[in-house]
């Protein structure tokens, strides 16, 4: 195994350990779970979440 | 390598977010739900038909804030608990692939490190502006503006986290506490300039001080402990997989015949 010191070595290992395909199918997954989030201020599954929102410190009312 | 990373992270999430899951049901649910009573009790002042009234009361008051009924805030609350956490482990685990080498300390530190730079990040900045709304709260701005604000000082606060870590890994090799300094030294400037200059937008309204201090730090602490049990996890889990950072690894192989 390799031993990786630096950030950019992170960046270099994982570029090749990774297919494109993996990831575009990581950036398609993280939009996607972009778009949920979005998709949850949505009224009724934000206010489902609303005492969540409050005990986490994020709201919006 | 970095599949094995997220794995953990979303493992170390997972148990991190049943915890933060227990915490809402057993804690924050019941206290939000009262109040929520108590903030619109406030408003209208009926102690009289008490035990009867109290339940219609908050049916209403919750008819009038929300679109769901309780059970369902209750137990969608507890799952976004859960998912909360594995998100923040997923992002976790990601940032700490990419920013292991950079962070200082060895071992498990650079876990809680980044944990720390995690909660600074994404609740402490922002708190600094909103602080955390307890029911009843008045809020100035619309909700558009204020989600700009809280985005803003997520941005803010990574860069306060940068800086900070930057700051100690110049100068902590001369010497370790002149490096301690130069890490305070963003997050005080933060503090100070959030406190001068940042508007009020949160108003408590209706609801005791004390409550709302209360509420506010049990807010803090149970955010803290969310990030400080993701860092745990995920440490106990590296160790479990024999996943060492390089320079451990170099020790190893020069202390070994």
């Amino acid at each position: 195994m390799t031993t990786t010191d630096t950030v950019h070595d992170r960046i270099g290992t994982a570029r090749d350990d990774l297919t494109t395909a993996q990831l575009l199918a990581v950036f398609a997954f993280v939009a996607a779970t972009a778009f949920a989030l979005l998709f949850l201020q949505e009224p009724l599954a934000h206010d489902a979440m609303h005492n969540f929102r409050h005990a986490a410190g994020v709201i919006c009312h | 390598m970095l599949a094995d990373y997220l794995e953990r992270g979303v493992l170390a999430g997972a148990i991190a977010g049943i915890a933060y899951g227990a915490y809402v049901a057993l804690v924050a649910n019941p206290l939000v739900g009262y109040m929520e009573t108590r903030a619109e009790g406030g408003d209208h002042g009926h102690a009289g038909e008490h035990a009867h009234a109290a339940g219609e009361h908050a049916q209403a008051a919750g008819e009038h804030a929300h679109a769901v009924s309780e059970a369902t805030t209750a137990a969608v609350s507890i799952g976004s608990g859960v998912l909360w956490g594995i998100l923040l482990g997923g992002a976790f685990a990601l940032a700490f692939y990419f920013l292991e080498p950079a962070l200082p300390g060895r071992g498990r530190v650079k876990a809680d490190v980044l944990a720390a730079a995690g909660f600074l990040t994404v609740s402490v900045a922002p708190w600094l502006v909103l602080p955390p709304t307890t029911p009843g709260a008045e809020l100035a701005f619309d909700p558009t503006l204020r989600s700009a604000i809280y985005a803003g000082m997520m941005a803010v606060g990574a860069v306060v986290a940068a800086a900070s870590i930057y700051g100690y890994g110049r100068l902590s090799p001369d010497n370790r506490l002149l490096g301690v300094g130069a890490a305070a030294v963003p997050i005080i400037a933060l503090v100070a300039v959030t406190t001068i200059a940042a508007p009020t937008i949160v108003e408590a309204g209706t609801l005791s001080a004390e409550l709302v201090t209360a509420f506010r730090g049990l807010t803090v602490l149970s955010q803290a402990a969310l990030w400080a049990l993701v860092a745990a996890c995920f440490g106990w889990l590296q160790t479990r997989a024999g996943a060492q950072p390089a320079a451990e690894r170099h020790d190893d192989l020069l202390t070994s015949p």
